[in-house]
């Protein structure tokens, strides 16, 4: 069978295709290397979920490599399945959006235009999209309605342009520290932004409202109130999913991508023809794919002829940090606030946003504050060791967890900026390491710029100032060079240029008729906020251009 | 159930083969892996005990695990090692042989070395676990942890094992 269309990966970026050209009446099929879980499937099961990583492959199978730039501009290598370095982040139906937190941000209209706004950096390869925040600000309000996304449009300094006066479901019920939150911000003279979450509030879209499981970052959504790809989308088209389907290889002609091979469970190969091939893997492997597909009109890699493809990988600049609230500190009134369980915290800052540094105008980014993940195990953990770092145990060690547990709760924040796009981080094959179906694994260059340091530095001292102006004790931050692997983009990149970019502004390919990508992969450069928003908006605007396409 | 299946691997597990000791540079005997495990998991939190949580069956099942690795397993089954012969050193006696004020003085005396901090966090790591699993997986029957601190979070739980 010929389809309309094929997509590989059903997570955020292939999904909206999905749903939106399935539900014109074309026919789609996706790929999945994944399973299905449905909402019935989950539950809060930190060993199997948390501990041993169920939705994520076991390394010992699936790998990458990294390589690490030191000081010395020398690489260290480490082989992800001796040092238990994972870049994996959901395989399953839906992709990792089933296990995202939905802390949701658009992207600022300088966000597109960092090279005309900033000016360039040194060392960094910052560009402008081809495409505008106006140009996607429809498709934003669209993910709104949607997905869901909830929240409380309040008007601060680097609110974006929104077409619509009010998010179309209001913002999630809020633990009583917020206002201890809101009134610190209001004394250092802060804007405390409520965060917006890819959450409903209440049953809406034919899916349930949230329950406050306290247990959704990481987690499954049991009532289906997250908005994954697979509970907003999949399950609301009758596109075709095949799952445990492992593509690792398309293959073309000249001009076209003409099939898709993949591995089943049973390692039986397959091969799926469609018109239009959309690739959606996630930002690492989608450029695994295309580096691994070659052939002789493509002898480096699918739609690699101008050497492009894998090249600027960005992740989310920045770092995390934390205070403890203590019950020694508090009024009653303010322990019970503080205990109770489920409901969130949601509050950001993104006063800086752009800030001046020495007359400079500098891109800043955005702050978002929440409550250390409800996980037992990682919080005992944390009561190992005494103030002089060493391991305690027995009578001491249970009196310190009842205590910490019990009688104590930490409030984070996370550090969105920039993760400036650079010629040494990038995608590329480790030819003599193989996966279990025996496909060469990617290699991961890593790189950050220092003004991303910086920058994250500068942030996370003004989260400082709000926990300390809270009260917080034990406050601490750690701002690096560590990349997280869940907030990943770039590796092939859209722009005007073929010699500077894999994609088109339709993210098709420059070099073929028929492959587009619609992951994290398209984005040049990053913006200051978590990324998924962006993605999914962007996916509904390429299934718009295709949907025209097929109907022409 | 998991339990009765895990207990089969027992035979071939790691756990099951005895770890060879040497004292004054001859060999001097061997242990038994589990046992010495299993103790050493009490002494280190007696409350898995008051709490009646099942660690010995916890790590059978856990070792199992696809995702621990064999370096790992090498890691906890040397820890025995050094776990009896320090014991040996101190008090002349393997480490399930001693007094418990004699076995705290050995802990406490591993602790210091370099490889021994890593190996009682990690007993300590399997305990917790232990202390926190779900009652599907059958080593903690009566939800040992989320009484004793309180913890009312983490719904819905697991029908099935997934571990
Ligand atoms: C714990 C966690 C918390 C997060 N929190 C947030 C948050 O708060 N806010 C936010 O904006 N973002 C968050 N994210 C990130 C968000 O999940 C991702 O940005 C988003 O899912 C990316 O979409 P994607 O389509 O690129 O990848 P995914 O959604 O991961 O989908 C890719 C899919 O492709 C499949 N695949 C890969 N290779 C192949 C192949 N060769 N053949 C077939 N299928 C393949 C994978 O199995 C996967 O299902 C979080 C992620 C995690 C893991
Ligand atoms: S019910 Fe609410 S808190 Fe729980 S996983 Fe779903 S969206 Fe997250």
């Amino acid at each position: 069978m010929m389809y309309d269309v094929c997509i590989i990966g059903s997570g955020a970026g292939g999904s909206p295709v999905a749903y939106e050209l399935s539900r014109a009446g074309f026919s789609v099929v996706v790929l999945e290397k994944g399973k299905e879980y449905k909402e019935e499937d989950f539950n809060k099961d930190e060993l199997a979920v948390s501990r041993r990583e169920l939705f994520t492959p076991d390394l010992k199978d699936e790998q990458h490599v990294i390589y690490e730039l030191n000081e010395r501009k020398e690489h260290r290598r480490y082989l992800g399945s001796e040092h238990q370095w994972s870049f994996w982040n959901g395989s399953m139906v839906g992709g990792s959006s089933n296990l995202m937190s939905g802390y949701f941000h658009r992207m600022k209209p300088n966000d597109f235009k960092l090279l005309s706004a900033y000016g360039e950096i040194e060392g960094a390869n910052v560009v402008d999209w081809p495409l505008s925040y106006e140009e996607l600000e429809p498709y934003y309000e669209k993910v709104e309605r949607i997905v869901g996304v909830s929240g409380e449009v309040v008007s601060h300094s680097f609110l974006e342009p929104r077409s619509t006066s009010h998010f179309p479901y209001a913002k999630l019920e809020e633990n009583g520290v917020t206002k201890w939150f809101d009134s610190a911000c209001k004394s250092l003279n802060f804007e405390s932004i409520p965060t917006p979450r890819a959450i409903i509030p209440h049953a809406a879209l034919k899916r349930n409202g949230c329950s406050y499981s306290n247990f959704c970052g990481s987690y499954g959504c049991a009532t289906g109130a997250k908005g994954s790809a697979r509970a907003a989308l999949l399950q609301k088209c009758d596109a075709r999913v095949i799952t445990e389907a492992f593509v690792y290889k398309l293959e073309s002609d000249a001009t076209k991508v003409t099939k898709a091979h993949y591995y089943d469970s049973d390692m039986k190969t397959h091969e799926i023809s469609a018109k239009i091939f959309v690739l959606a893997a996630q930002a690492i492997e989608s450029s695994r794919l295309l580096l691994n597909s070659k052939n002789r009109f493509f002898p480096y890699g699918l739609a690699n002829n101008n050497n492009q493809v894998g090249k600027n990988l960005i992740f989310s600049g920045g770092g995390a940090g934390e205070g403890r609230f203590r019950f020694e500190t508090l009024t009653n009134e303010q322990q019970k606030e503080l205990m109770e369980v489920g409901l969130f915290f949601n509050r950001s800052l993104q006063q800086w946003y752009e800030y001046k540094k020495s007359d400079k105008k500098i891109k800043g980014g955005t702050i978002d504050f929440l409550f250390e993940h409800q996980n037992l195990i990682p919080r005992i953990k944390r009561a190992f060791y005494d103030e002089r770092e060493k391991i305690i145990w027995g009578k001491a060690l249970e009196q310190k967890i009842y205590k910490e547990l019990t009688t104590s709760r930490v409030l984070n924040f996370e550090v969105f900026n920039d993760w400036l796009p650079t010629d040494e981080c990038f995608v590329g094959i480790e030819e003599e390491i193989k996966d279990k179906y025996g496909i060469p694994v990617g290699a991961i260059y890593l790189y950050s710029h220092p003004i991303d340091r910086e920058v994250g530095n500068d942030l996370a001292k003004k989260a400082v100032q709000v926990l300390e102006e809270m009260g917080a004790s034990e406050i601490s931050y750690s701002i690096s060079s560590a990349p997280p692997p869940n907030i990943v983009a770039g590796g092939c990149r859209f722009g005007e240029n073929p010699q500077t970019s894999v994609l088109d502004k339709n993210c098709k390919a420059h070099e073929l008729e028929n492959l587009y990508v619609t992951d994290a992969s398209f984005m040049p450069t990053g913006g200051s906020v978590p990324y998924t928003w962006t993605v999914y908006a962007n996916s509904f605007r390429v299934a718009d251009i295709l949907r025209k396409r097929l109907e022409s | 159930m998991i339990l009765n299946t895990r207990r089969n691997f027992f035979k071939k597990s790691f756990l099951g083969g005895a770890v060879l000791l040497f004292y004054n540079s001859s060999l001097y005997g061997a242990a038994e892996p589990l046992k010495t495990l299993t103790l050493a998991q009490v002494d280190l939190f007696p409350k898995v005990k008051e709490l009646h949580v099942d660690t010995a069956s916890y790590l059978l099942l856990i070792l199992d695990h696809s995702r621990i690795t064999a370096s790992h397993k090498e890691f906890l089954r040397n820890g025995v090692q050094w776990l009896h012969e320090e014991s040996l050193k101190l008090h002349g006696k393997l480490y399930y042989n001693l007094l418990e004020h004699e076995r705290q003085e050995v802990l406490q005396e591993i602790s210091e070395y370099g490889c021994g901090e890593p190996w009682i966090d990690a007993l300590l790591t399997y305990s917790m676990e232990a202390l926190c699993s779900d009652v599907v997986y059958g080593v903690n029957k009566k939800d040992a942890a989320q009484k004793w601190l309180g913890f009312c979070a983490g719904f819905p739980h697991p029908k099935r094992a997934y571990l």
